[in-house]
């Protein structure tokens, strides 16, 4: 597993070189690769896909159009998602996923029903880490993904966020903390009702 | 191997083996093993997927397919390297008539639906069973290319006096082919089931690729380069096919060749310009399509697969195609024009016929 992984890593560079030196069925290839993981971070950051999609495809333009100045690169992935980053920013006008509590989730009430308890009992510490995740800062949120879904190093994450490392390290340790803080409560809640519902 | 009785919550979270069994349900026979193997463990692994999976969230459904519907449109619109100088008798409302004509053309053939997709049938032309039972071998004995299609929809096309063998049906965890001769090969990407080329005593193995073979028998090297994807050439072990993984391996890559010596076994690599190596259309072809005729489509594949294709040039008078075709079967690009320009196909020996209801 881990060689295929090294070995798709230095098939990517070499077609990064031959997409540079102006390959078009590399370019291709290369932005078929990367499309699904570029879309999925952009929901992070907007729910209108319709402006995710265009700025994949201005950000895929603009590369082929300077693609000759961009042959120094070695990490293809942080590349991209720090460009997308900076696209979708400018142009989101809107509330990001990353950035307020949903109203919907506010409002949840701490005390449901004691049959939905028993059924639910896993949908429910999933929806409650949701919410947990969910009032999260956004930068720690985005760090979170990028560090575990993306598997990017704490360097490559303070590059494509334009942070410090120590920032990165910090929003993470953080993070992890609050969302098993959570965790807890949600586990120690469940069990309290479970015993009051078999009493 | 870890030693996972100590793991903490945060180890099983940094665990790279283990995030991938989360989100991509990665070896999951292994994770379920190792878990029922340290039952005081469960606690934290229960809470290290649950975190991971709240910090993954909502993703959307993307469906390989619409990621290449995107794809080709960021390539269609990539401007063109060279600029055609218009003559001067071309004025603009010509130009413009012209365009309004494609791109009626193109909305139409996107909006006509994208079903009848008929798989097709694995060619018998030259089929005859082999020694072992189930075994199949195909002998080009014409003096053109022909075209073979694999159990599992993965095209060679054989030069002449090339032959292959392969089983009727192939195993589960594995596609061997043997070959004798000079092939262009599109693999069926499927990384469950790695794709073997036994020739002399080279032994390549691809995921979803293409490439193109020269091992004739009466020459002492083997030959191989890549067009696409990622190859693993290594010697054939004397034990027999099964070990073929052990022993030196190269990796390599688009436009690298090697030239394998079938006595020292010696693999010599070299990074070509173009990764031609039989003189076959299908191995310098791209297949990318702008508004391109469908008939001129057609007589591409004709010449790339050695094929003959029939269809009744007046329904396909007004289809065109906008599309990139990479290293896919012959069939998966089939499938893939009918649904934009709405026909379907059937398939005799080596004769595709197209019905198409047009594209007016």
């Amino acid at each position: 597993m881990k060689n295929s992984e090294r070995s798709s890593e230095t098939y990517l560079i070499t077609r990064w070189r031959q997409f540079c030196a102006g390959d078009k069925s590399a370019f291709g290839e290369l932005t078929e690769l990367n499309y699904a993981a570029l879309y999925h971070y952009g929901t992070r950051f907007t729910p209108d896909r319709d402006l995710i999609k265009d700025c994949l495809q201005d950000l895929f333009l603009e590369i082929w159009e300077k693609r000759e100045t961009l042959s120094y690169i070695a990490a293809i992935k942080p590349y991209l998602f720090q460009s997308l980053r900076n696209n979708l920013i400018r142009r989101i006008r809107r509330q990001s996923v990353f950035s307020d509590i949903r109203d919907d989730d506010v409002q949840d009430d701490i005390s449901p029903e004691s049959d939905w308890i028993i059924q639910e009992t896993d949908q429910l510490t999933s929806h409650r880490l949701k919410r947990a995740i969910d009032a999260l800062p956004k930068r720690q949120k985005e760090a979170l993904y990028l560090k575990y879904y993306e598997n990017l190093s704490y360097e490559e994450i303070a590059t494509v966020m334009g942070l410090q490392r120590q920032a990165v390290a910090n929003y993470l340790q953080y993070g992890i903390q609050k969302l098993r803080e959570y965790w807890q409560h949600a586990t120690i809640f469940l069990a309290l009702c479970s015993e009051i519902v078999w009493h | 191997m870890n030693n996972y009785s100590h793991f903490q919550v945060k180890d099983w979270l940094d665990d790279q083996a283990f995030q991938r069994w989360v989100y991509h349900g990665e070896q999951d026979a292994f994770w379920k093993e190792i878990i029922q193997n340290h039952p005081g463990q469960q606690a934290n692994v229960d809470q290290a997927r649950e975190l991971l999976l709240a910090i993954r969230g909502e993703l959307d459904a993307l469906p390989d397919s619409e990621v290449k519907l995107r794809v080709n449109e960021i390539l269609n619109a990539v401007p063109d390297e060279k600029l055609c100088v218009l003559p001067w008798w071309r004025s603009n409302w010509l130009k413009m008539a012209a365009m309004l004509l494609l791109a009626l053309g193109i909305v139409i053939a996107l909006f006509k639906g994208r079903e009848n997709l008929q798989s097709l049938q694995t060619f018998v032309a030259g089929l005859s069973e082999g020694d072992k039972p189930g075994l199949m071998e195909i002998h080009n004995q014409t003096h053109a290319i022909q075209l073979v299609n694999l159990p599992d929809g993965s095209s060679v096309i054989l030069k002449k006096q090339a032959r292959i063998s392969y089983p009727a049906a192939f195993a589960a965890d594995r596609r061997e082919v043997t070959l004798r001769g000079e092939a262009f090969f599109e693999v069926v990407k499927n990384p469950e089931q790695p794709f073997f080329v036994y020739a002399g005593s080279m032994v390549t193995k691809v995921r979803g690729t293409s490439f193109s073979i020269k091992a004739n028998d009466d020459e002492e090297d083997v030959e191989l380069v890549v067009k696409t994807g990622v190859v693993e050439v290594s010697a054939l072990k004397e034990g027999g096919k099964s070990e073929a993984s052990a022993g030196k391996k190269l990796i390599l890559k688009p436009n690298e060749q090697v030239t394998f010596n079938r006595k020292s076994l010696n693999m010599i690599t070299k990074t070509v310009q173009k990764p031609v190596l039989l003189n076959l259309p299908a191995e310098s072809q791209n297949f990318e399509f702008k508004r391109t005729p469908l008939a001129e489509v057609f007589a591409g594949l004709e010449k790339t697969y050695g094929i003959r294709i029939q269809f009744d040039p007046r329904a396909i008078a007004h289809c065109t195609l906008t599309a990139k075709l990479g290293d896919e079967p012959v069939h998966e690009k089939l499938d893939l024009i009918c649904a934009v320009v709405n026909a379907r196909y059937e398939t005799r020996g080596s004769t595709v016929t197209i019905a198409s209801e047009g594209c007016e």
